[in-house]
């Protein structure tokens, strides 16, 4: 599966891609939000992971314009927030799962199985 | 019980010309120059105020209070001052001539401390005849610091003093615990800007929830396990602020975060404990400086323990609070606070300041202060708009939402 990877921390993106990258394949990595948006545009991958606090432009901003672009895009948010209110204007925006930071390895894996399969 | 905040910090400026007067009485005595490092009014929990003081030695005198203030006041030396006042005061070894010559200039600083209270309410507050005390950690502290379980209003003091043109500090507390009545009394709403006790304490324990889920981040990313030892929440001069973190190199990460509450958040290591972080965290040789990688690091780090801190907050008020990426730091405690208080200055001139220490289990070698400087006017709102029933409801767990 192609999977893109957005995170403005190198450190997490590097963790990320160390997980992913055994069952599937990295087709890019983003630092924000707008480097998101152009980089889904030309990879079209099958899978995002989207990080919410990043500069320039956010997350959940970045979420809600690539699903305008592509509606049935798949985006994970893998962030460290946990409030309700910005998980639900996640939902809003188009996301498909939550993963909250620190994660395990088994956690991401679940997750993308789980959006996959479902 | 409605406290008013206008009327806190009168009281805690009384504290701090207390606490001016109090070593100005030690410098007239002993010849110790003196200065007033920081005074705030904490509210804290027993256990906290008590960890402050495990595992050193103090010596000093209590005094019980009675009249439009009662309670119990504390002055305490730690071992360097208390030898620092006896050198001088009683050169000769007389141990019983030393413990009296504490007693009294515990009594004299203690009586300025409370003078001034007296005034401002136009009354008398009466003081017991001191007792001295000598022990190590919380065999000092007041009874009620001791007793139940309730949050205390802690009015605190720290000094440093040096002696003789060298830099030889030395370190003493003044506590002053009031008693619930008096205190509703002293702090009776005269001003629309009253808050609920109640409501703080709430907030308080939110805060310390917000810390221990940052301390177990800090242990799911780097396997160092770590708990939060101490959480206060303090009402302090903006000027105090700087001093208050103190003048030790920290590596640490500061964030800006908006919303229903904005406001910083500090995130301060010392030294070896940022390095120790950094090291589990980037398994890999590094040349011991803060290159691009080990600052990355730490600001992710500061990334996830912020969200564990403030979104307990978030959560609880139903609203949202955002904060920024985190913006990497190194350098002297009061340095990192000072362009911080600058800002905030603009508008106010006292800061609520949420203060939690988070350490390793078993000893002191790692240290993390985590600091919250919540917009005041805005932590006062949200303090009215809180729930005490959902203040429970810091966690959300995604899947009830996906």
């Amino acid at each position: 599966m192609d999977v893109l990877i957005t995170d403005d921390s190198g450190f997490m993106r590097d963790l990320l891609r160390e997980i992913l990258e055994e069952e599937h394949n990295i087709v890019g990595e983003a630092e924000n939000g707008v480097e998101a948006v152009e980089l889904y545009q030309q990879e079209q991958p099958d899978i995002a992971f989207m990080d919410i606090v990043m500069p320039i432009k956010d997350g959940i901003e970045a979420t809600d314009e690539i699903t305008d672009l592509d509606p049935d895009a798949t985006i994970v948010m893998c962030t460290s927030v946990e409030q309700a209110e910005q998980m639900k204007d996640s939902i809003k925006a188009g996301a498909d799962g939550y993963i909250t930071k620190p994660f395990q390895k088994e956690s991401v894996l679940e997750e993308v199985n789980s959006i996959t399969s479902g | 019980m409605e406290i008013d905040i206008r009327a806190l910090e009168t009281y805690n400026k009384l504290a701090h010309d207390g606490a001016q007067s109090a070593v100005k009485s030690l410098s007239q005595l002993t010849g110790i120059s003196t200065r007033v490092e920081v005074t705030d009014v904490s509210l804290m929990s027993p256990s906290d105020l008590q960890y402050e003081f495990i595992g050193n030695e103090y010596a000093g005198v209590s005094i019980d209070l009675t009249g439009e203030i009662r309670g119990e006041t504390v002055l305490a030396f730690d071992e360097q001052a208390r030898t620092a006042v006896t050198d001088v005061l009683v050169p000769a070894d007389d141990p019983e001539m030393k413990k009296s010559s504490i007693k009294e200039v515990g009594n004299i600083m203690t009586s300025g401390f409370i003078d001034g209270w007296a005034n401002h309410l136009n009354t008398k507050i009466k003081s017991s005849p001191p007792t001295y005390i000598e022990g190590t950690g919380t065999e000092v502290l007041p009874r009620s610091a001791t007793e139940g379980d309730s949050h205390l209003l802690v009015f605190r003091s720290r000094v440093e003093a040096s002696r003789g043109g060298v830099n030889e500090p030395v370190d003493f507390r003044i506590l002053l615990v009031p008693d619930q009545t008096s205190l509703e009394t002293a702090l009776e709403p005269q001003t629309d800007t009253s808050i609920s006790f109640e409501k703080l304490e709430v907030f308080n324990e939110m805060t310390k929830e917000g810390a221990e889920k940052s301390a177990s981040n800090i242990t799911s990313m780097t396997g160092i396990e770590t708990s939060v030892n101490i959480s206060r929440l303090s009402l302090v001069p903006l000027e105090d602020i700087p001093a208050e973190v103190g003048t030790k190199r920290y590596v640490g990460t500061v964030m800006e975060f908006q919303g229903k509450l904005s406001g910083y958040l500090i995130i301060l290591f010392d030294q070896p404990s940022g390095r120790a972080v950094v090291d589990s965290l980037v398994p890999m040789e590094t040349e011991g400086e803060w290159g691009e990688m080990e600052q990355g690091a730490l600001q992710e780090l500061g990334n996830i323990m912020t969200s564990g801190f403030i979104d307990g907050w978030a959560n609880v008020l139903n609203a949202e609070i955002k904060h920024s990426p985190p913006k990497f730091v190194a350098d002297i405690g009061s340095s990192i606070m000072s362009p911080i208080i600058a800002q905030i200055a603009q508008t106010d001139d006292h800061a609520f300041l949420l203060d939690s220490s988070i350490e390793t289990d078993s000893d002191r070698v790692f240290t993390c202060q985590m600091l919250a400087l919540p917009r005041r006017d805005e932590l006062e709102e949200a303090l009215d708009e809180i729930l005490v029933e959902n203040s429970g409801n810091t966690e959300v767990d995604p899947n009830d939402l996906f």
